[in-house]
């Protein structure tokens, strides 16, 4: 069961069009994956004084304006190749406002260690030719394989219908993906004998579920604000040894048998 | 974690049965489930332990004293060990919070002696303890168990069946704390000799323990010094199995293994439920 709460963007990233042939679909692009990890803020400690970043010359330590900054590429040890704006922008990929989709392929085809980032496209302008499209992928259930600029980054994507949408997922390239059989420890997996195979299937077996992803929750971002509540009421926090996941669990089955200890 | 339990966690993550990745949180977290089960039959009784604080891959020690650091909450029970000649405390299991701070000293197993410490001498569990001799194994020792419930049922006696969690298999019989074990070990000892008399494969003597592809009824594990590993105990075997109390009608279809960690605590019916309402005649 998959259950998606995260909230809707109220601006898009992206707008263009999806081109396939000659016909052309006006779309906007609007993040769906929302990074819920909490961050802190930097300060001295013993006055909350916040701290901020600058670039320093590491040899004689003057804060340097962004608008000297430039980017190199070290070739030696201490060697820099210098670029000018200009020329990196000649280097980067053209954003062309275009997802041009050049092949349909079945979706289970796509290797998941693939899928990077998805998008939600949503129609810009008017909606006639989303819907056509829209239903087209539906019926057809294929998924869209192209190319896509999103700032200065081109990624190949697939376009494809989920849940009344078009889903936009980025991939990752080839070289950017490890081969498991790569990594040398696998070549000394041993084979398991048949007993100790039955027992671990039949473990399996028992453990055989369905996938649900509300079981899963990130507290750590809860607790931190239910900490900064207490410490502006001016709570004293008594720091408790951090629980493990193994505590908590075991905290959960003791629930359930006192629980059932008290009924009988 | 203080509200629940009294018990201060440590080394969750040891691992105590390497071959499955067991660790010690999931040993714990095993007790935690079949405590409402295993706690009738704990309390009251001094209590014998096989520790593996490294796990079952490597050396277990029995434990029946009440080790040092033992908590003041823990109930222990002074008395005189012939054996040791010294005064012993032992550990009584009374209660949930004992059950897991011996879990957490990685007492994988639990054995429990037949008689409670309110008076040692009398039995208040008659056992038939069947232990196969290879090439027999458990489904001599569930045929046997079968044969043993018939001539108790003869006799007008309701016995209950558990896995050993090894090869063997209990018969026991609740009774009320009135007979001495010489007693209960000439009662078993008779009904044994009965079915080695008409059964080949059950033997009756422990001179006959090492006869190939016989089950022993071993009667004089009735005893005050001995004990019985306890129902819903760990076994420390690498497939985490489980001394299971079964239903007559389930125990020929019960398999080595069957049992075990995993599914145990998931089991919905108590095969042993009324064992405590019905304390059985036995004279």
């Amino acid at each position: 069961m998959s259950v998606l709460k995260g909230k809707p963007s109220t601006r898009s990233v992206w707008t263009g069009r999806i081109s396939i042939g000659l016909v052309n679909v006006p779309v906007k692009a609007y993040t769906m994956i929302k990074d819920q990890s909490f961050s802190f803020k930097y300060v001295r400690r013993d006055d909350a004084c916040p701290l901020k970043y600058e670039r320093v010359c590491t040899l004689d330590r003057e804060v340097v304006p962004w608008s000297e900054v430039g980017q190199a590429v070290e070739v030696r040890k201490d060697e820099y190749v210098v670029f000018s704006k200009e020329e990196l922008d000649a280097l980067r990929p053209e954003s062309n406002k275009k997802i041009s989709l050049r092949k349909f392929v079945p979706l289970s085809q796509v290797d998941r260690v693939f899928f990077d980032k998805s998008y939600v496209l949503a129609p810009d302008k008017s909606g006639d030719s989303y819907g056509l499209l829209l239903k087209a992928f539906k019926e057809k259930g294929l998924a869209g394989v192209g190319t896509f600029t999103l700032r200065t980054k081109e990624y190949p994507v697939l376009v494809y219908h989920y849940r009344d949408s078009l889903v936009l997922t980025t991939l990752r390239y080839s070289d950017e993906v490890v081969d498991p059989r790569s990594y040398e420890d696998l070549g000394k997996v041993e084979e398991p004998s048949r007993e100790e195979l039955d027992i671990a299937l039949k473990i399996m077996e028992n453990l055989t579920g369905e996938f649900d992803s509300t079981e899963f929750k990130d507290t750590f971002k809860e607790r931190v604000e239910e900490l900064v509540e207490q410490k502006m009421k001016g709570e004293v926090i008594a720091v408790e040894e951090p629980e493990t996941e193994e505590v908590r669990e075991l905290m959960s089955a003791l629930r359930d048998t006192l629980a059932q200890l008290q009924k009988t | 974690m203080e509200d629940l339990t009294r018990v201060r966690f440590t080394n969750l993550d040891k691992l105590m049965y390497p071959g499955l990745r067991l660790i010690k949180k999931d040993v714990i977290e095993y007790y935690i489930r079949v405590a409402p089960r295993v706690l009738p039959f704990l309390r009251g009784r001094a209590l014998v332990r096989t520790r593996y604080p490294d796990g079952v891959e490597a050396e277990g020690f029995y434990e029946k004293d009440a080790p040092p650091g033992t908590p003041g909450w823990v109930r222990t029970h002074v008395k005189y060990s012939k054996s040791a000649d010294r005064d012993t405390s032992y550990v009584v299991c009374d209660d949930l919070d004992t059950l897991l701070w011996l879990a957490n000293l990685a007492s994988l197993e639990l054995h429990m002696p037949l008689s409670m410490v309110t008076d040692t001498s009398k039995p208040d569990f008659v056992l038939f303890d069947l232990d196969p001799e290879p090439p027999a194994g458990l489904g001599e020792a569930v045929q046997a168990a079968v044969l043993l419930r018939e001539a108790l049922d003869e006799r007008g006696v309701k016995p209950y069946v558990k896995t050993s969690g090894r090869k063997g298999v209990h018969v026991l019989i609740h009774v009320e704390p009135v007979h001495t074990f010489r007693q209960t070990r000439e009662y078993v000892h008779g009904i044994a000799r009965e079915l080695a008399a008409m059964h080949g494969f059950i033997v009756s003597e422990r001179s006959q323990t090492n006869v190939p592809g016989t089950v022993l009824v071993d009667h004089p594990q009735n005893s005050e010094r001995s004990t019985m590993v306890a129902p819903y105990s760990l076994r420390a075997v690498r497939e985490a199995t489980v001394s299971t109390p079964v239903a007559w009608g389930d125990l020929p279809s019960v398999r080595p293994f069957d049992h075990n960690i995993f599914n145990v605590p998931d089991l919905a019916e108590d095969p042993w439920r009324d064992i405590w309402d019905e304390p059985q005649d036995i004279t």
